[in-house]
């Protein structure tokens, strides 16, 4: 790899100090005491750089064993207010301006965090967390934060994905040593989302069935589409970046601020790719542990 | 034996600070843990601890938002002592490093303080190296650390301590129902989570530690106002020894195991007695 690797839209060189904000929104790139703290990572003539770190010992043996460095703690953080939209009582529909919303908060978050992995040189960011928090100061709005682990390999193998970012993955320490072992790489960390409002039951409906077995057709379509949506959004993300598939995906639920009938769907995973066509997989030796 | 006894009995064991004169081994490991740092020639001593309270001048919390820089101060001087006394305790006791470290940081709008435990260790040769390390991680950590070639340091923490701005009225009305992100809010908490990693580093760059490793980042409200943000980095600085990193080799294995099944004494109760 070279060090000439692109840089996100508008990322300023570390050396530039980014202006006062304009009213209104953030400056572009990363703020100087990121830029600051990332520089002080690195090794230059007169300065020994060193590394941090989120993952366990367990977690950075492995990563080293499979021929990566961890090179820095990078994270991304947004806090967001979140628009409302209004919702009739008795209609299951997408809301899409929340679901905008918790898109362009948690894109927010992640670009930030691939702008310090960026200026990081990194080649990919692994055990990403993806948290969202809530506080009293705060009425609609929400702090959507990613953090993870930037990683470099020490061959100086590229491992960017092909849109020349580093890649992300969820995945921890373990699953990654195991994914390396099995021929695949990671990709990205991809995801979908959907905002859901479920149509409350009419008066009629609920005393029709009152004391009977029966389906509720429509809460059944409505949940059943709202992850549906929220799958295909996650695949198409992957489908961009040429994976193969997706591993350890996760279908979250919430309802955040919005109360029982609002929902939003969340899925999460990592695409990966094979490296060879004809790879064995080792087999693995079976085991009783005599732990407690 | 009276009370009073029994504590005077207890004050003089402590005295004697050496374990094997008079008293044995204490140690929060387990016996797994133990007998893992037997198999590369360790052993546990001693339980040690140190605490450390500092004062934050009154009114700093008030009036201002963003980073309130008495509070880490208070902070980075609360680890440092009670980083001071463990190790004293730690070399008293005869111990070459601490293991298992517990770190309880509390934070409240007068005073910070700072309680380290953990476990002191030694080489079990009985060679006297002198005082080498403080460190959060477990034995388990520290053996699989050691094999592949690295050594922990000491412990390295940074702390940040925030205030929330407000948003202006005017930002308020413009944005009510509007889905937009919060730029001076962001700015300020990113800006605190920099700073409290910042120092950390720099703390791992005064060890003179090549990593910093299994960082923690902690959040809450410190103090007594919502409005008040604290964010703790801590972790263990490590370096690679004398020598090159040695590959730990893994192998992939399946356990057989099945969860114990537990016993529910309850249900073996006769019915209708109690």
């Amino acid at each position: 790899m070279t060090d000439h690797h692109p840089q996100p839209e508008g990322a300023p060189s570390p050396d530039e100090p980014t202006g006062a904000p304009a009213p209104g929104h953030l400056p572009e790139g990363l703020p100087p005491d990121a830029n600051r703290r990332l520089a002080e990572l690195e090794d230059r003539p007169g300065h020994k750089g060193m590394f941090t770190s989120d993952l366990s010992v367990n977690e950075f043996l492995l990563i080293k064993e499979v021929g990566f460095h961890p090179l820095g703690f990078v994270m991304g953080s947004s806090i967001y207010h979140i628009g409302i939209q209004t919702r009739r009582w008795s209609q299951s529909q997408e809301l899409s301006k929340l679901t905008e919303a918790m898109y362009e908060a948690r894109q927010l978050a992640m670009d930030r965090m691939d702008a310090e992995a960026t200026e990081l040189g990194a080649d990919g960011v692994v055990g990403v967390r993806l948290d969202v928090n809530y506080y009293e100061w705060g009425s609609d709005t929400a702090e959507f934060i990613a953090v993870g682990t930037a990683v470099k390999s020490e061959d100086g193998t590229s491992y960017r994905n092909r849109q020349g970012k580093p890649f992300t993955s969820d995945l921890s320490g373990q699953d990654f040593w195991v994914l390396m072992q099995t021929g695949h790489v990671p990709l990205g960390l991809v995801m979908g989302t959907c905002v859901y409002h479920i149509a409350h039951r009419g008066v009629g409906q609920t005393l029709r069935n009152a004391g009977r077995n029966v389906e509720l057709p429509n809460f059944t379509q409505a949940l059943y589409e709202a992850r549906e949506l929220a799958m295909t959004r996650m695949q198409d993300e992957a489908n961009a970046l040429d994976a193969t598939g997706i591993v350890g995906v996760r279908l979250e639920e919430k309802t955040h601020m919005w109360g029982d009938h609002t929902i939003e769907f969340l899925s999460l995973g990592t695409a990966v790719a094979d490296t060879a066509v004809d790879h064995t997989i080792p087999q693995p030796q079976t085991i009783i542990s005599l732990d407690g | 034996m009276t009370a009073r006894d029994e504590v005077r009995q207890a004050m003089t064991v402590l005295a004697r600070g050496e374990p094997g004169a008079g008293r044995g081994t204490t140690s929060d490991l387990t016996i797994d843990e133990t007998l893992l740092l037997h198999s590369i020639g360790w052993e546990p001593v001693d339980m040690v601890f140190g605490v450390s309270w500092w004062s934050i001048p009154w009114g700093v919390w008030q009036w201002t938002t963003g980073e309130v820089d008495a509070a880490s101060t208070a902070f980075a001087g609360a680890v440092d002592q009670a980083a001071t006394l463990l190790r004293a305790e730690c070399e008293k006791a005869g111990g070459a490093g601490v293991l298992g470290v517990e770190v309880d940081v509390r934070v409240s709008s007068h005073h910070a303080s700072v309680e380290l435990s953990g476990t002191a260790v030694r080489r079990s040769t009985g060679a006297h190296t002198g005082f080498e390390f403080i460190s959060d991680l477990s034995a388990r950590d520290f053996v699989l650390l050691t094999r592949s070639g690295w050594w922990p340091l000491g412990l390295a923490a940074g702390a940040s301590f925030v205030v929330a701005p407000r948003r202006t009225a005017r930002q308020w009305a413009s944005q009510q129902g509007q889905n937009a992100e919060l730029p001076n809010l962001t700015q300020a908490l990113y800006l605190a989570r920099e700073g409290a990693m910042e120092r950390m580093q720099q703390a791992g760059a005064q060890m003179k530690a090549d990593g910093i490793v299994a960082v923690k980042l902690r959040e809450g409200r410190a103090s007594s106002s919502i409005r008040v943000m604290q964010f703790v980095a801590i972790g263990t600085g490590v370096h690679l020894g004398s020598g090159e990193h040695q590959s730990i080799t893994p192998a992939m294995v399946v356990s057989l195991d099945e969860q114990v099944r537990q016993f529910d004494v309850k249900s073996l109760r006769a019915p209708g007695r109690r």
